[in-house]
């Protein structure tokens, strides 16, 4: 994080335990966790399913409560109800009220959030203007797509005009337009000076969107960072796709044990991210023809790992992590 | 201020989404008809058929006002959980006993429109068959309305930690218990078994006393109502509702969101 920038969460040593079962057994699904957010960053908190990233958030948005540790947003303690004013929150798989329309839902988030009542009518048409609701504003909540309620949810976490959003798994479960539209939304979010954290098991959205992440993985953290850092760690790979490849520059790519599939003049290659440069050049003078270039992105299980064993070597060589 | 803003807002939208429910209209049609029908039933007898009427008129808005508020109360707050529209309430500056609090009086208003609506059809039917309908009708229907309060506060202490299933077999039972308190406790007075005298003596302190707010049997036979006979049931009555909102909350305000 940047020297001086100001930490907007803080979280530290935090732990929570569940009992479940009639013999109340216990579960740990936290373990010590410990990261910051600073000012004005999107912060992206990724870990797979059952990592615990959403036992976080609730943690932070006060609707469970820690079990140990402590937790902070804009230096208040997350028990505490009144600075909620300044942080917006959008569930996982947003449920409203759906006899209620748009514009009802957002005035009624108004009210609560304590939205002086001269301004809710306007500030709830400009919100439903900003996340392209307008045509929709009073159609009932129940006739709306799973993109729609993602929009109104975002809105409704804006109403108040608060300092920090919080976001769980903004993109799940929508298609590529709707994906596209919430991202769209997220980056807006950070030209308008808003802090904002991001649950996510999705790495492109980490990539595109993320300042910086923490990786959370069976409750702990693994990795607290850069976005970049992260992604960049170990290598990555692009696949591509050649035709009328000449014989002699098939041979030497096979040679190199470069050809994943294919003989003849169409093959498929898999190459260093650092080396794909230099191939198409030497495919483009050999006469060759370039069907696609696709990075390969590694799974997170694989930067997971990737990213445990890089801490776990850190540690071994006794180096700062 | 701003609190009673939260909360004010809370019970508007509870309102609303209990005057948008269908099982509230279908239990308010039912609570008409079976008023409507009590001159019916009065025609059997050729004996006290206003009294006949009227009995059966109090009796019909008081179980179906019980049946409302037990059935729609159960679901409360389990509703808000189960569907997740509670996240993002409470993410707001709104504190776990406003929400409360907010959803309880929302449902005790609509309780209150629904006895409204009844007492009306009550006493258009008592008019209709030229019984009396006066003062003592009013003091009785307000009383109905009190125990329909203290229900409610009954079925939002069970919501709030545990199913509507459960939370409608201990409410149901706890009414059941509630009206049958005072005569478990004239029995233990004059039994000699001890430990049956303790336990209808604890339970008639332990649970609220439901028959403290039935004047039906003054009303419908035109007896004196005293001005205390109404009060000191309002007090009482306010008293539970604050105690069973107090425990509620208490339990509420602990309670993990999963």
């Amino acid at each position: 994080m940047k020297s001086g920038v100001r930490d907007v969460v803080v979280v530290e040593a935090l732990e929570k335990t569940f009992r479940a079962g009639l013999l109340g057994r216990k579960k740990k699904v936290l373990d010590g966790i410990s990261f910051r957010v600073g000012d004005g960053e999107i912060f992206g908190f990724v870990g797979p399913n059952g990592a615990g990233k959403t036992t976080t958030l609730k943690v932070l948005m006060g609707l469970i409560r820690a079990s140990a540790g402590r937790a902070t947003i804009l230096g208040h303690d997350v028990a505490e109800s009144a600075f909620r004013r300044q942080i917006g929150f959008l569930p996982e798989n947003p449920y409203f009220y759906e006899y209620l329309t748009g514009r009802e839902i957002l005035r009624f988030y108004a009210r609560v959030s304590g939205v002086p009542r001269a301004e809710i009518d306007a500030r709830a048409t400009r919100l439903l203007e900003w996340v392209g609701l307008s045509h929709a504003a009073d159609a009932r909540l129940r006739t709306y797509s799973k993109g729609m309620l993602q929009r109104t949810g975002i809105a409704q976490a804006l109403v108040h005009d608060p300092k920090v959003v919080f976001l769980d798994e903004p993109m799940s479960g929508l298609d590529p337009i709707g994906r596209k539209e919430i991202r769209d939304l997220v980056l807006r979010l950070r030209e308008t000076g808003k802090t904002v954290f991001m649950n996510t098991h999705i790495l492109s959205d980490v990539e595109t969107v993320c300042d910086r992440v923490a990786i959370i993985v069976k409750g702990r953290i693994r990795y607290e960072g850069g976005t970049h850092d992260f992604l960049d760690e170990g290598e990555c790979m692009s696949d591509l796709v050649l035709q009328a490849v000449p014989p002699a520059l098939g041979e030497r790519l096979e040679a190199d044990r470069l050809v994943v599939r294919g003989r003849g003049d169409r093959i498929e290659l898999r190459v260093r991210d650092k080396e794909v440069g230099e191939l198409l050049q030497v495919a483009l003078a050999a006469g060759a023809r370039i069907v696609s270039v696709s990075p390969h992105r590694r799974s997170l299980e694989e930067i997971f790992l990737s990213a445990v064993a890089h801490q776990e070597s850190a540690s071994a060589a006794g180096m700062p992590r | 201020m701003n609190a009673l803003r939260c909360v004010l807002t809370v019970a508007g939208n509870t309102m609303r989404e209990a005057i948008r429910s269908r099982v509230l209209y279908t239990l308010l049609f039912f609570a008409i008809l079976l008023i409507g029908t009590g001159s019916l039933l009065s025609t059997l007898s050729y004996v006290e058929r206003e009294r006949i009427l009227q009995d059966v008129g109090l009796a019909a808005i008081r179980i179906f006002g019980v049946a409302i508020a037990i059935f729609v109360g159960i679901g409360l707050i389990h509703r808000e959980v189960d569907r997740r529209t509670i996240y993002t309430i409470l993410s707001k500056p709104i504190s776990r006993t406003q929400f409360l609090v907010g959803k309880y009086l929302g449902l005790v208003a609509t309780l209150w429109l629904q006895l409204a609506i009844m007492a009306a059809a009550f006493a258009g039917v008592s008019l209709l068959a030229e019984a009396p309908f006066g003062a003592g009708h009013l003091a009785a229907l307000s009383l109905a309305g009190v125990e329909f309060a203290v229900v409610v506060a009954v079925a939002t202490l069970f919501s709030s930690f545990t199913t509507p299933m459960l939370a409608s077999l201990f409410a149901t039972g706890l009414w059941a218990i509630g009206h049958l308190s005072r005569d478990l406790r004239q029995l233990g007075l004059q039994s000699n078994d001890v430990v049956f005298r303790h336990v209808a003596q604890v339970l008639h302190r332990c649970v609220p006393d439901l028959s403290a707010f039935d004047l039906t049997s003054q009303a419908v036979h035109g007896l004196p109502i005293a001005a205390s006979d109404l009060w000191i049931p309002w007090i009482y009555g306010m008293g539970w509702v604050v105690v069973l909102l107090g425990i509620a909350s208490f339990v509420f305000e602990r309670r993990d969101f999963r």
